[in-house]
């Protein structure tokens, strides 16, 4: 028996399995003790720490560990193993399963090894074949000139774009990125090709190009900061959201992937509510001030009735003037766009306008039913925004609204004007108005310019003649009419909000299925 | 600890409410911007003292900057 147990032995493979595992321990030593201690002194996380940051605890499930280049010996022994440097894998984000993946740092500075390009390519793939929502976590740059030591030949040219899939997944599943370092190059383009993109305030900075190749090109010196760092791109909508550090990054990819459903397949997760649907918040009652040209905080609206602590704001520091983001109504997810009349007084800017439409964009693709604030005075006027082109982008805005598949619910809070109204109400919009809603072709104060120039004019006083006919003409604006012609559908007390919307969702909820597109082999 | 109020947007100080020394209340409206015909009133985010003061009715402000700080 033990003759026999001996043979067994020799001929098992327990030398490879040997070897299996000592590459497996040499991978998660990434770029070794210098390369981590390296990103730990920029005050950075390496790929391994943000990946477990990010997840539920031991839930990552790694793919393609054996990706990277072993080292042998004279005599053909293991004497070190280079990982691939990007780590992928499945995992669970509050118990739903994601693919995650992202360049490891601690490794030729992230830029891409043979084996890495591979597993980084493969993300996008994976994510499409499982059906499951992406995150990236990017730092790192794109090639170097010197090459990644890969195959000598060029790909084919038949080969697949390497962007197919990155622009698929946008159309499947629910992608979110995160800058976390410097990021730039083909990782600067797969991060803003998301639907969610967020920048870590203190250690990231997304750039076409770095320094060195800025001041060689076009004599430029700047900082890596000063080209790209969050106070440029928070505020120029290429990443939608800043956070101070690496932490409230990635937990703010969890906070809007916990809106979005698994795939287009499927509908966005309804969670319990315990915020009453009837609530009734009095502080509505008098926040739109009586003085038409006093302004209010929108945000305060929004709070006061979407579920409590549930609005998650996307894009606040570009566009200022609309205020976008995801929410629940009694626990079910909805998109929320607010105008804020403390901006330009939340006039449809032409950064504004991208941004609410690339907010449509979201709620269009993943079935969410959206929920207006309207205090819309129009386009922004004057020379910046016509050099801004406002019309072109203002124009795709209200486009994108009037194409809209998904349930609005458009509340008129104040003002609602010009063309640019239109696209705060979605197609077959429910319709409800406060007592200070105003709407038209163009606010008093231009009309009364327009129309009544020559008697103004003639006045003895024009400006004191001005404000007397603006005054007649805004009392004019009574609410009421509104409601008898049945041009609304329903003149509210503006405590009543919450409680109709909140009606409205119950009554949307059983349409949602039928926007899901068919599922194809 | 001092509390600057920093302005949101850029414009023109309509009402400055406060002068130096002023005891404010959380909340409490303590200037007002005009930003596109709008008046933009701004609120102390908590109780305290006025400290300094960098605007007056009338200027023209910029974006970022401090326009008064509470104790």
């Amino acid at each position: 028996m033990t003759g026999e147990a001996r043979t067994v032995s020799t001929m098992s493979w327990e030398k490879e399995t040997r070897e299996i595992e000592a590459r497996r321990q040499l991978a998660q030593q990434q770029g070794g003790d210098d390369g981590i201690a390296r990103q730990h002194a920029k005050g950075r996380l390496t790929i391994r720490e943000r990946i477990d940051a990010l997840v539920d605890p031991h839930s990552f499930d790694e793919i393609g560990r054996g990706a990277g280049a072993p080292e042998h010996g004279p005599n053909g022994e293991l004497t070190g193993f280079t990982p691939a440097n990007f780590v992928l894998g499945f995992a669970r984000i509050d118990g739903r399963r994601v693919v995650v993946g992202g360049e490891d740092f601690t490794i030729k500075g992230g830029s891409p090894s043979p084996a890495g390009l591979r597993k980084s390519v493969y993300t996008e793939d994976l994510a499409l074949q499982y059906k499951l929502p992406l995150v990236r976590l990017h730092e790192g740059a794109g090639g170097s000139v010197g090459g990644s030591g890969g195959p000598s030949l060029p790909a084919p040219v038949f080969a697949p774009s390497r962007f197919r899939s990155v622009a698929q997944t946008l159309k499947q599943v629910p992608v979110a990125s995160a800058a976390l370092g410097a990021v730039a190059g083909l990782p600067a383009a797969r991060l803003v090709a998301s639907h969610f993109s967020v920048m870590s305030e203190s250690t990231a900075q997304i750039l076409v190009a770095g320094p060195k190749v800025v001041e060689r090109a076009m004599g430029e010196k700047r900082s890596k900061e000063e080209l790209g760092g969050a106070a440029v791109h928070t505020r120029n909508g290429t990443v939608d959201n800043g956070a101070p550090d690496e932490p409230a990054t990635l937990e703010q990819i969890r906070q809007f992937l916990s809106f979005m459903p698994d795939n287009v397949h499927h509908l966005a997760p309804v969670r319990a509510c315990d915020d009453p649907a009837d609530r009734a918040e009095d502080m509505l009652l008098d926040i739109v001030p009586r003085e038409r040209r006093r302004a209010y905080d929108m945000r305060r609206v929004i709070h006061a009735v979407v579920d409590q602590n549930s609005f998650f704001e996307i894009g606040r520091g570009y566009g200022r003037s609309q205020i976008t983001g995801l929410a629940r109504l009694n626990g079910q997810p909805v998109g929320v766009w607010g105008n804020d009349c403390r901006q330009l007084a939340g006039s449809m800017t032409a950064d504004g306008a991208q941004k609410a439409q690339r907010f449509i964009d979201l709620c269009e693709t993943f079935h969410i039913p959206i929920v207006a604030l309207v205090d819309e005075p129009g386009f922004m006027i004057g020379s910046k925004a016509e050099q801004e082109a406002t019309i072109r982008h203002g124009a795709r805005t209200v486009l994108a609204a009037a194409s809209s598949t998904v349930p609005w619910a458009s509340v008129m809070v104040r003002r609602s004007f010009g063309v640019a109204q239109a696209a705060h109400y979605g197609p077959e919009a429910y319709i409800l108005a406060w007592p200070s809603a105003e709407s038209g072709p163009l606010p008093v104060e231009g009309g009364v310019a327009v129309a009544f120039h020559r008697e103004i004019a003639a006045a003895a006083d024009p400006e004191a003649r001005r404000r007397e006919l603006e005054e007649q003409l805004a009392q004019r604006q009574s609410p009421f009419p509104r409601a008898e012609a049945l041009a609304v559908h329903e003149l509210i007390d503006p405590r009543e909000t919450r409680p109709m919307l909140c009606r409205w969702i119950d009554r949307v909820q059983p349409l949602l299925p039928n926007l899901l597109p068919p599922q194809s082999g | 600890m001092a509390t600057p109020i920093t302005l949101e947007t850029g414009g023109t100080v309509w009402k400055l409410h406060v002068k130096a020394g002023d005891e404010v209340t959380a909340g409490q409206e303590v200037f007002i911007l005009e930003v596109m015909k709008m008046e933009v009133p701004y609120e102390a985010p908590s109780a305290g003292r006025v400290t300094a003061i960098h605007i007056a009715e009338g200027d023209v402000v910029a974006e970022g900057q401090t326009a008064l700080v509470l104790s």
